[in-house]
Formats: structure tokens, sequence, C-alpha cells
């Protein structure tokens, strides 16, 4: 039993890891209407460079946080408006190739900059140690990634439901002609919504890096993931990415667990599959999950 | 195909220098580029069937390449069944699968269905490393070296070249058939406009699924072949989502939805991707993956429509000009001057009921949206149907057609031979003799006036020529004999919704739809309209039409129905409707009956 | 026709650009995965075999001639096979040598086979390679059935005794990454194990891309497991040890299995204490008594000087030590034709203990080096010190616990 609760408390841990990076995700997603699949790359990128503020300017990675924040809300920005904008009006296909070569590229940028060496910090702090609450660990730094994405989750709410510029973005997000005819810049609201959930990877990324190591494929460890996180919660919800990270961090533990390591991710692309097939607007979707 | 054609030729010269050049050449590495090249088109080509006709973007075609691949290893070192026969069971297999996993996943859009198909892929893959027991796990299977045509291997190279480039001409031809038959316009169709082609009779799951199912094929083929080219296959490089990327975005670069865009990209990227790892992983790691995905973005952001799509037109101008061609601008078209007449209605009596609704009702939530309606149509007759805005004209409109079901009420279409028929989706009302118009018009905007018409003409004909012989036809009836190759999209508001009728016309319907087709018009335009829709009536077809400009209706309708909030308020001669106190309260409020 | 000439004229200029020919030289080809995720490893390995190439040429050459190295890079089969008819035509190479991975290596040899050149394995481990019957692949590194016979006789001969239980009483875990070096190894080490007679209660293969394997942790706990066995790379290995101790598992010892646990990385990332005691099985590293490897000091001060840094894991080694024996019989065969090299090959008789990696040098009919051995390593105080056998050890093995 006590190996029950251990599996639950990791897989909802686990899920507050995957929920920072889909929350971006969603935003994204559900804004602009674009599958980012160079997303995991951004977050390699933020890692990469979180390590170096680490080991050159000496900054512990939840304080370069701050930093990587705003330089992937600026890679986001740059992303939405020179690769994405001018191809808005294209073949969703299209869209999908650009960002699959731009994740292709800087993959391989990665490679040659940094080579294929894995890079980790050791934190000999706080944030590597345990406690116990009975027979259960839980470990410090997901207990502070958990709080994180929680917060990040509630800061984003209040920010889409009480400021005009957050108005300004849901609306646009519902219907972007209608917006455009209220006054609202619509390539504007793009540009801040890419870059706005290319800052949550910013954040993830200070939280991730001393838990996981960095290397030129980190990414596509979470991407494929994340998608299926925000299918699961619904295209551009955020409680919906949330709750959907904890169910695929709790799949992820007990199908770990009770079925085999190496089947978790078989089990979560069934859910995937199914929840496309069958409920595609996603658990808390707002729009048409078959659009 | 005339020989002497220059598109032809050309074509066919382009395409041998795939086997001259290797031949001539003689070295094995360059062997392996074209090999490589020619497997990598055909599966760019038979994806394109598709990613690209039916505008399903799948990213994970490396489940038929994997199947393939593996149905030809295992079979062989199992069973010693030689690898032509494992091929084709590889093939079959991946067709079925093909089917049981796209059925569910058709209504899916964009990027969710690329998303569903990824999924797949990755379940199929982890499956089979996780099934070390028959497919030899993430360890991979080694194809014992037999050599001989038995066995598909062999020492000499050139023999792969000639099977790898069958199979290249094996798709194109497949690709070409299909583009030019009736199946690639229904695939265009779908791909455009959805409800459009399910007006004309077009089932888009079916078609959908056919294409599906032939891509499934040809891609598992190539698999099978590279798999026995390779001489080793693991989980990881046959279900590899790299490779499905790699051939999607090789038809993307040649042109979605072209026959030769597929080839045209794989011959410009897969050179440069093998030379420059050739070349530039000297430089450093990963040179060549930046070079490759830089590349990928220029082309997307330049020329979305690939090269074929952007540069095929003035190209084919081009070669038309070389000798033996012919131009086809200015040509007068030799168009029969038979008038257009619709499907034999033999047992129609004129005054016959031709299409009868009884009781229809229809809630959208707690709106009562159609409440208690009864419409029949009479054979021969033109009924028109009006009311204020809101009233649910379209919607009563939308129930004649398929396009909504009533929660309660009974819909029957006399057939020519007397029976009636209850039709329940759009195809079949389609097929059941009812042709209808949209309101927003919807017409094929990258298709020409002619191609659209063709469209409907193809519900009765599986010939491209037949279908084009009809729908010039019906363009005569229609008005648009002189803008048949003009694009859709160029066409002014008058021409699009006389291209609507025209399409509808096309399916040789006996019953024929009008949403607001004088909406919009010009007064030249409104009579010219109203001209047409009595040619059309006299040549058999019953009409019923929803209009908002009271002369039309007035001068072509026999009878009157009037909606208003979802019931029927009133029906009769023109004269006593437009007379009566409670359509004028309707329509301008209590004030003006008395007025 | 003369168009076509130019054209193939232009397309061979344009692809051996990189390549002079020399009539003087001998072209060798050196295949490995320059890039892609086992670049660090396949990069690691090819310096071993650069280093070799040096000393053989300032040694006078191959056959009096100088050696040219031309490098291809294959990150998975299907780019073996296009590197290896490269290497074949284009490049004009004599031999091939190469690879690290074992799926390379397979793919590339299907393809040397063929073409009749001879292909000198100075790394792969998975068995198969050799064992297709081929008549010009050779191989200088023991396989994985070397490591799996290896990791029972830790088990049997240092463990066992060291906690003073039988041997058949210690629960043993197999946990592996799903690939083709994780899965081979597994393999081997559960038909080694089955064979002693041990109790393998669990045997759990995860993805290499796993980021958690905190549910694997904990069926190993629930199994109340002594001895983990391991085959992994590094972040896998990582995230093992990190996750282990979150979990407050702790097993009586652990055996790696080469990949992550041979690199000084490695046990950086997850903290030297941490990492104490822990068993390794792998080619010869380099702490490792010159008695029982003469030779390797020298190696390590060769790799030093031209790399600027420590070697980062046996690979180098092992490379360089098989590139030599390689170089010796075809030296001895005088040309390259290559039934000669294979009958100079199999003519090698090289003892025991006697080259930088203390293998010998003796192969089979398959061309497969018997005298390989694989070593047994142990980290201690932060460094990877061998412990077996004994004439190669550095240290007396600790055995007790996992960490410090």
């Amino acid at each position: 039993m006590e190996i029950f609760i251990q599996l639950v408390v990791n897989g909802l841990l686990l899920g507050g890891i995957l929920a920072i990076i889909s929350i971006g995700l969603t935003l994204i997603f559900g804004i602009v209407r674009v599958v980012n699949f160079a997303h995991g790359e951004f977050l390699m990128i933020g890692m990469y460079a979180i390590y170096l503020m680490h080991q050159h300017l000496g900054l512990h990675p939840y304080v370069a946080s701050f930093f990587a924040v705003i330089i992937l809300f600026a890679v986001g920005a740059l992303m939405q408006r020179f690769v994405i904008q001018p191809l808005l009006t294209a073949d969703p296909h299209i869209q999908i190739f650009a960002t699959v070569g731009v994740s292709t590229a800087l993959l391989n940028l990665a490679l040659l900059v940094f080579g294929a060496d894995v890079f980790s910090v050791r934190l000999v702090d706080f944030t590597s140690s345990t406690i116990k609450l009975g027979s259960i660990t839980i470990v410090i730094a997901q207990l502070i990634t958990f709080c994180v994405a929680l917060a990040l989750m509630a800061g984003l709410h209040w920010f889409l439901h009480n400021t005009y510029l957050g108005r300004a973005v849901r609306a646009t997000a519902q219907h972007r002609y209608a917006a455009q005819l209220m006054g609202v810049s619509v390539e504007r609201i793009y540009i801040f919504a890419f870059g706005l959930g290319c800052a949550c990877l910013g954040l993830a990324s200070g939280l991730l890096l001393p838990q996981y190591p960095v290397f030129p494929t980190i990414g596509s460890f979470f991407v494929l993931t994340a998608f299926v996180i925000v299918v699961l919660g619904g295209l551009g919800s955020l409680s919906g990415a949330f709750l959907g990270s904890l169910i695929i961090g709790l799949v992820d533990s007990l199908s770990g667990y009770y079925i085999a390591p190496d089947l978790k991710e078989v089990v979560y692309f069934l859910i995937f599959i199914g929840i496309l097939v069958f409920r595609p607007t996603g658990l808390l979707g707002l729009g048409r999950g078959s659009e | 195909m005339n020989i002497l054609n220059p598109r032809a030729y050309v074509t066919l010269i382009a395409l041998s220098l795939l086997l001259l050049i290797p031949l001539g050449v003689g070295s094995p590495f360059v062997y392996h580029i074209f090999i490589l090249l020619c497997s990598f088109a055909a599966l760019a080509t038979a994806w394109n069937i598709v990613g690209g006709f039916a505008g399903q973007l799948s990213l994970g075609h490396a489940v038929f390449y994997g199947i393939g691949s593996y149905a030809a290893i295992l079979l062989l070192m199992r069973f010693q069944i030689s690898p032509w026969i494992g091929m084709m069971v590889g093939a079959v297999v991946s067709t079925v699968v093909s089917a049981i996993v796209s059925y569910p996943c058709f209504r899916l859009r964009g990027p969710f269905f690329a998303l569903a198909t990824i999924a797949v892929l990755e379940v199929v893959r982890l499956v089979a490393i996780h099934q070390t027991g028959w497919t030899g796990g993430a360890a991979g299977l080694a194809a014992p070296l037999n050599i001989g045509w038995k066995w598909m291997m062999f020492r000499e190279k050139w023999i792969y070249l000639v099977i790898a480039f069958g199979f290249l001409l094996l798709t194109l031809l497949v690709s070409w058939r299909i583009k030019n038959s009736r199946l690639g316009y229904y695939l265009v169709a779908v791909r455009e406009r959805e409800d459009a082609a399910r007006a004309v009779g077009i089932n888009p799951v079916k078609v959908k699924l056919i294409a599906v199912m032939v891509s499934a094929f040809f891609t598992s083929l190539v698999g099978s072949f590279q798999a026995m080219y390779l001489t080793f296959i693991d989980p990881g490089s046959v279900f590899s989502l790299e490779l499905s990327i790699q051939v999607a975005m090789f038809a993307l670069i040649g042109g979605l939805g072209t026959v030769f865009g597929p080839l045209v990209g794989t011959v410009l990227v897969l050179p440069i991707a093998e030379l420059a790892r050739g070349w530039l992983s000297n430089v450093g790691n990963g040179f060549h993956g930046l070079v490759y995905g830089v590349v990928l973005v220029a082309v997307v952001l330049t020329i979305p429509k690939g090269l074929v799509g952007r540069f095929g037109e003035s190209f084919s101008k081009w070669v038309d000009t070389l000798p033996g061609g012919k131009r086809t601008d200015g040509s007068v078209d030799v168009v029969s001057h038979d008038a257009w007449a619709p499907a034999a209605k033999t047992a129609g009596i004129e005054g016959q009921v031709v299409l009868s609704a009884t009781n229809l009702n229809l809630h959208f939530g707690g709106l009562h949206a159609t409440n208690n309606v009864s419409i029949a149509l009479n054979e021969g007759e033109i009924l028109g149907l009006i009311g204020p805005n809101g009233a649910g004209k379209t919607t009563v409109f939308n129930q004649l057609s398929g396009f909504l079901q009533p929660h309660s009420g009974e819909i029957k279409v006399r057939q020519p031979d007397g029976q009636w028929v209850m039709p329940r989706t759009p195809e079949e009302f389609a097929r059941a003799g009812i042709g209808r118009t949209f309101q927003i018009a919807q017409p094929f905007a990258d298709l020409s006036v002619l191609e659209n018409i063709m469209l409907g003409a193809f519900m009765h004909t599986s010939s491209s020529a037949e279908a084009g012989v009809l729908a010039r036809k019906v363009a005569q009836l229609t008005d648009l004999s002189g803008m048949l190759d003009t694009l859709a999209r160029n066409l002014t508001v008058g021409g699009m919704k006389r291209l609507e009728m025209a399409r509808a016309l096309a399916t040789q319907p006996r019953v024929l739809l009008l949403d607001e087709v004088l909406a919009g018009l010009n007064p030249v335009d409104v009579s010219k309209a109203v001209a047409t829709i009595r040619r059309v009536r006299d040549s058999g077809v019953s009409v019923l039409m929803i209009e908002h400009i009271m002369q039309a209706v007035m001068l072509l309708s026999d009878r009157i129905v009037v909606i208003n909030s979802g019931s029927v308020l009133c029906e009769g001669a023109p004269h006593e409707v437009m007379t009566d106190s409670r359509v004028i309260e309707a329509y301008l409020g209590k004030d003006y009956v008395h007025a | 026709m003369k168009f076509k000439k130019i054209l193939g004229a232009l397309m061979l200029a344009v692809v051996g650009l990189n390549s002079t020919v020399n009539a003087q030289d001998i072209r060798l080809g050196a295949l490995y995965p320059f890039s892609g995720g086992l670049s660090l490893l396949g990069d690691e390995s090819y310096r071993g075999f650069e280093l070799a190439v040096e000393k053989r040429n300032a040694e006078g050459g191959l056959q009096g001639k100088k050696i040219v190295i031309v490098k291809s890079d294959a990150v998975d089969a299907a780019q073996a096979v296009g590197a290896a008819r490269k290497l074949t035509s284009v490049e004009n190479v004599q031999a091939i040598f190469g690879s690290y991975a074992s799926s390379i290596s397979f793919a590339a040899t299907q393809v040397s086979e063929l073409a009749g050149l001879p292909y000198f394995e100075l790394g792969a481990v998975s068995d198969p390679i050799t064992e297709r019957g081929y008549k010009y692949v050779f191989r200088s590194n023991p396989t994985a059935k070397a490591f799996a016979d290896r990791t029972v006789d830790v088990i049997n001969d240092i463990i066992a005794p060291g906690l003073k239980v039988k041997p058949q009483d210690l629960r043993i875990a197999i946990i592996h990454e799903d690939a083709l070096y994780g899965t081979t190894v597994a393999k081997y080490q559960t038909e080694a194990g089955k064979k002693a007679g041990l109790n393998i209660v669990e045997t759990l293969p995860y993805s290499a891309k796993a980021v958690d394997l905190s549910s694997l942790i904990l069926r190993l706990k629930g199994a109340k497991v002594d001895v983990v066995l391991q085959t992994s790379y590094q972040n896998d290995t990582v995230l093992f040890f990190r996750q282990m101790k979150e979990a407050g598992f702790a097993p009586k010892a652990v055996i790696g299995a080469g990949g992550g646990y041979s690199l000084q990385d490695t046990i950086n990332a997850v903290g030297p204490d941490n990492m104490h005691g822990v068993f390794n099985i792998d080619f010869t590293q380099y702490l490792t008594n010159e008695a029982g490897a003469p030779g390797i000091k020298a190696f390590v001060e060769a790799y030093k000087k031209k790399y600027g840094s420590d070697p980062r894991s046996g690979h180098s080694l092992a490379n360089f030590s098989g590139a030599n024996i390689f170089f010796d019989a075809i030296q001895r065969a005088g040309t390259f034709d290559k039934d000669k090299i294979r009958a100079a090959v199999l003519a090698t008789d090289v003892p025991v203990g006697t080259t930088p990696t203390g293998w010998g040098a003796k192969f089979d009919q398959n061309g497969q080096n018997t005298r390989g051995m694989a070593s047994v390593m142990q980290w201690l105080d932060g460094k990877l010190t061998t412990v077996y056998p004994k004439e190669a050890a550095v240290a007396a093995p600790v055995i007790g616990k996992v960490g410090k």
C-alpha cells in the first residue's frame, strides 16, 4: 500500500514538471493555433542558457530562470514574427513544416556549438534533499516545481481574465476576425502569446536543470508528452494542461510500476488516440478540437 | 499519351536521367544515392496521395514502411519465403491497418490528425521494441545474405537501381491516374470544402479511405524493398518519425497535390543532405543537420506552394513551346449544341409530388427552430420559400438536403421509377436527386469553372471525358461558357452564384434547392438569373427557392410558402400570399397591416 | 552521351573533394558515429584509432606506406550503409575500421562483406556481428557475452563471498535501456545467470529517453532486490542513481556494463560519494595496473598530449589496442589482398597481458578475438579503478553497500 501511495505522490510531482512545460504549449496552441514542433528545442535552449549562467556567472538556476524567461520570450516572439507570421494564411501543413525545420536546425546547432556531451548541474543545497512524511519520500526540488506550476497557472489565469491585454488575448483566441474588428492588433497579440508561451519554458528550464541533464536531444524527451497533455487537457485551457499533466504523471508512474517501464509511453499514446477520437475537445477544452 | 507531345518526351527524358546518370558513372556510391533517390521519391509520391491530394497530413506513414520491412524480412528469416511474396503480404497488411487506423481519425483536422498519426507510429514502434520474441526487439533483424532474384539480393548495384526506379514509375503512374480521374477531383473537393463536396454526392470518408489505402500499399512495398537493400532493420530506423517527416518534407518542397512535385522535392533535397553529410560533417558534428533545417525553413517561407506548385505553370508553358507542342490557350471548344437535359424523369407527371416533407421538428437546445413544418414540392413547379430573417428557412433547406437531421418528421423523395426513398446524409440526398446551392457560395477556389462543374457531373459518370462534356452543356445553360478556364476564386459574385447553380445542375437533379441565389446581384444579373431559373424549370427540374427579392419571387413562383419563427405561416398563389395580413405583419409589423 | 560523362565526372569531383588520391598512401576508412546521440563515445573511440595511426606512421607506416584516414560519419544503420558504400567505392579505401555502435557495425559490414573489403571492428559488442559466417569481418574487442559472463563472475567470486552468502541466495534484477546495446547485454546476462543458477527476480527494460525511473525503482524496492545489473547510457545512469537515493532504495551492489558507467561525466553528475562501490564491467579503463596492461601509461600520455585532456572513457584505449593488433597482422600479410589478410589475422597469436588493454589476440573462424576480456572496475573515491582480474587490479574490491 505504501508503495502505491509513493507511486501516486511521484506521479503527481512528475505532473508538476510536465505542467510547466505544457502550459506554455497550450497557450501557443490555443491562441496562435500552431503546432510548434520546436517547443522541445526551445526548452533545450533555456536549459543551456541556465547551464552557462550557472557555470560562468555562478548563478543559482532558480535565479537564472528570470533571465531565461526574458531570453525565451524574445526567442518565441522572433519565431512568431519571422517564421509563423508570414505563414499564417498558408496551409497548416506548411506551418508544421516550418516548426519542424526550426526544430531540426536548433537541435543541430546545439550539437555543433556544445557537442553531444551531457552537462548537468549538481547542487548540494536544499533542493536536492528530500523530506519524509512517514514512509513517503518527497524530493524538495520536485515539490518546488509543483508549487511553481500551480502559481504559474494561477498567475496566467489572473492575467488572462483581469487585464486588458489578457482579454485581448482571449478574444483573439476565440475569434481572430472579430477581435481585429474590435481594434485588437492580432499580429502583436500573436507575437506576445508566442513569447509568453516560450517564457514559461524559461521558467521551466531553471527548475528542470537541477533535476535533469542537458544535451542537444533533451527537447525530444518532453515534447511529445507535452502534446499529449495539451490535447488531453483541452486546447487552450490552462487548468486543462495542469490537470492533463497530473493525469499523465500518474499514468507514467503507475503504468511504469504495474505494467512495464518500457510500455509507459504506449499507455499514454493510446490515451491520446482515444481522446482524439472520442473527445477531441479534451477534458476541459474551449474550442473545437477537431478544428 | 502522344509521345511526340513535348510534355510527354520531356518527362520521359527527365525520368530516364535517373537511370542513365548512375549507369553512366558506374560508381557504387552514385548508385546508392540514386537508389535512395528513387525509393524516397516513390515514398514521397505515395505519401502525397494522402497528404497532398486528400489533404490529411500524415506524419506516421513510417508505420506502413515498417510493416513492409518487417514482413519481408521476417517471412524470409522464419519461413524462407521470397521477399517478393513477403512484400505483397506486407502491403496487404499495411492496407488493412491503414483503413482501421485512419477511419476514426478522419474527422480530425490539420495538426490533430498529424498528432494522431504520430501517436500511432510511436505506439507501434514501442510495441515492436518490446516484442523481442518475434521482431527481435531493439537489436533489429539482419537479412540473410542470399544472392539472387528470388531473394531480392544482388551483388550488382544496378539491379537495385532498376527495381527502385520501377517502384518510382509505378507510384508516379498511380498518382497521375488518380489525379486525372474522378477520384482525384473528389479528393480535391473533399480537401477544400467538405460540405459542398457532400452536396454533390461525394462520400468524404470513402474517398479518403481509398486514398489512404492506396498510399499505404505503395509505401509498404518500398519499405520491403529498402529492407532488402539495407539488409538490416530495427524498430528505431523503420518506424521512424524522422523518416515520416522527411518523406512529407520532400513532397512539400516539391509541391503538395501535384504529381511530380514529390519527385522534384526529393531530387533537390536528398542529394544535398547526403553530400552535406560527406563534406560538412568534417566541419563539426551536426553541421549538415543544421543546413538541412535551415534550408527547409527557407523553402517553406519563400515558396510554400512548393517548386512545382510555383513554377509548374511557367515550366509547362515553356515545354509547350518546344517542337510538337500545341498551345492550349485561345482554342475554340467545339461544343455540342445539344441542350442540356436532366436525368430521365419518365414517371414524372406534372403536378405529382416529387419532394415531400411532413411534420418536421428541430430544436437547437431550447430554440424550436423548425416547428411542425410540412412542405410538398410538385413536379415541374417553382416553389418560393420566403419569410423574415431568422425565420428558419435555411434550416429547413438544410434538413431537405441532409445537412441537418430533424428530430421528428419525415422527408421523402420520389425517384424516376415512382418509388419513394428516405435519404439521410447529404450524399444520399444528392444521389436521390436533390441538388442545392449554398447561401454563402462555396466554390472550389483553386479549380477552374469547368472543373467545378465537372465535380457535379461526376455523380453519374466516372469518366473525365464524359463529365467534361456534360459540364460544358450545363455551362451553356448557366451562361458560363466564356469562363470555363477561369479559376473560381477570380469570379464575380454573380459568376460564383451561377457556378453554384451550375455545379448543382450538373448532378442532373430532379429537384433544385436554391438558397438566395439572387442576393447581392445587380438588376441586370438578377434578370439573367431569373431567365436561367426558368430555363432550368422548363427542362424538367422542380425548383424550391429561398429568396428575398420580391419581384423575382413574384415573377418566378407558381406557389409560395411563408415561414415565420420556424413554422409555416401560410401558403398559396403568390398574389394571395402577398396580400395576406399575417404575412405583412410578419415582415413589417402590425402597424403596416392596414397601410 | 558526352553530357552524361561530364555530369558523371562533375559528380565524382564534387563528391571526392575531400579526398586526395596519392598512390603512395594507404587509405583506411574510419566509420564512427560522429554526430547524433552516440557521438560522444563515437568520437572517443575514433581518437584511439587516430592515435594508433599516428604512432604507426611515426614508426614507418604500414607496409612502408603512410596511412591516411578517411573519416566517415553514420548515425544509424541506413546511413551506415551509405557511408560504407562511399568508402568502398568513391574513397577507395583498402579497409574499414570502426564503429563503436553495434547497429552501425552490423549494417556497414553487410556492405563491406558483399564488396569483399576487410572490416575491422574495434568496439561494438553485439555478438551477432561476428556470428554471420562472414569471412572478412574481424573484431578485436570482447562481446556482450563476455560482459555477461564476467558479471556472473563478479557475483559469484566477489559479491557473494564478500557478503558471506551463497550466490543463489541473492535477489538479482536486470534493468537496461531498450535499444540494441542494452538488450544484447541483458539477454546474455539472463542466459549466463540462469546457467549459473542465479535468482533473477526482475528484468525491466526502459526507454533510454525516459525522464523518470521512479516507478521502476519502486518495483525493485518492492521485490527486495539485492543486486542490480544495469546496462545504460549516460543520462539514464545519472537518473537512476539520483532517483535511487531519493527513493531510499539501497541495494547491496550495483553492476554496470560500460556505456554511462564508464564516463567520468557520469560520476561528476551523480556525485562521487553516491557511486562509491559501484561495479562496472567494460573494456580496460585507465586505472589499471601497468603490469597487466603494458603500455597503458604511454597511451594516456600520448592522448593527453594530442587532445589536451584525460581520456573520457576506455573506448579510445580499446580502439588503439585493437588497431595495433590488426596493423601488425596487415603488416605480416604484406598485401591488402583480402584472403591473405584473413590468413594473417587468423594466424595472430598474442598472449594475454601483453597489450595496453591487457588482452591477447587469437581469432576464431568467425573473426572474433577469443582473448579479449572484460575488466571489472569499481568506482572508488571518484575514480574508476580496476579490481579484477588480479593481474590488472589496482585495488581490492569493496563490498557492502553502494554509496558512502
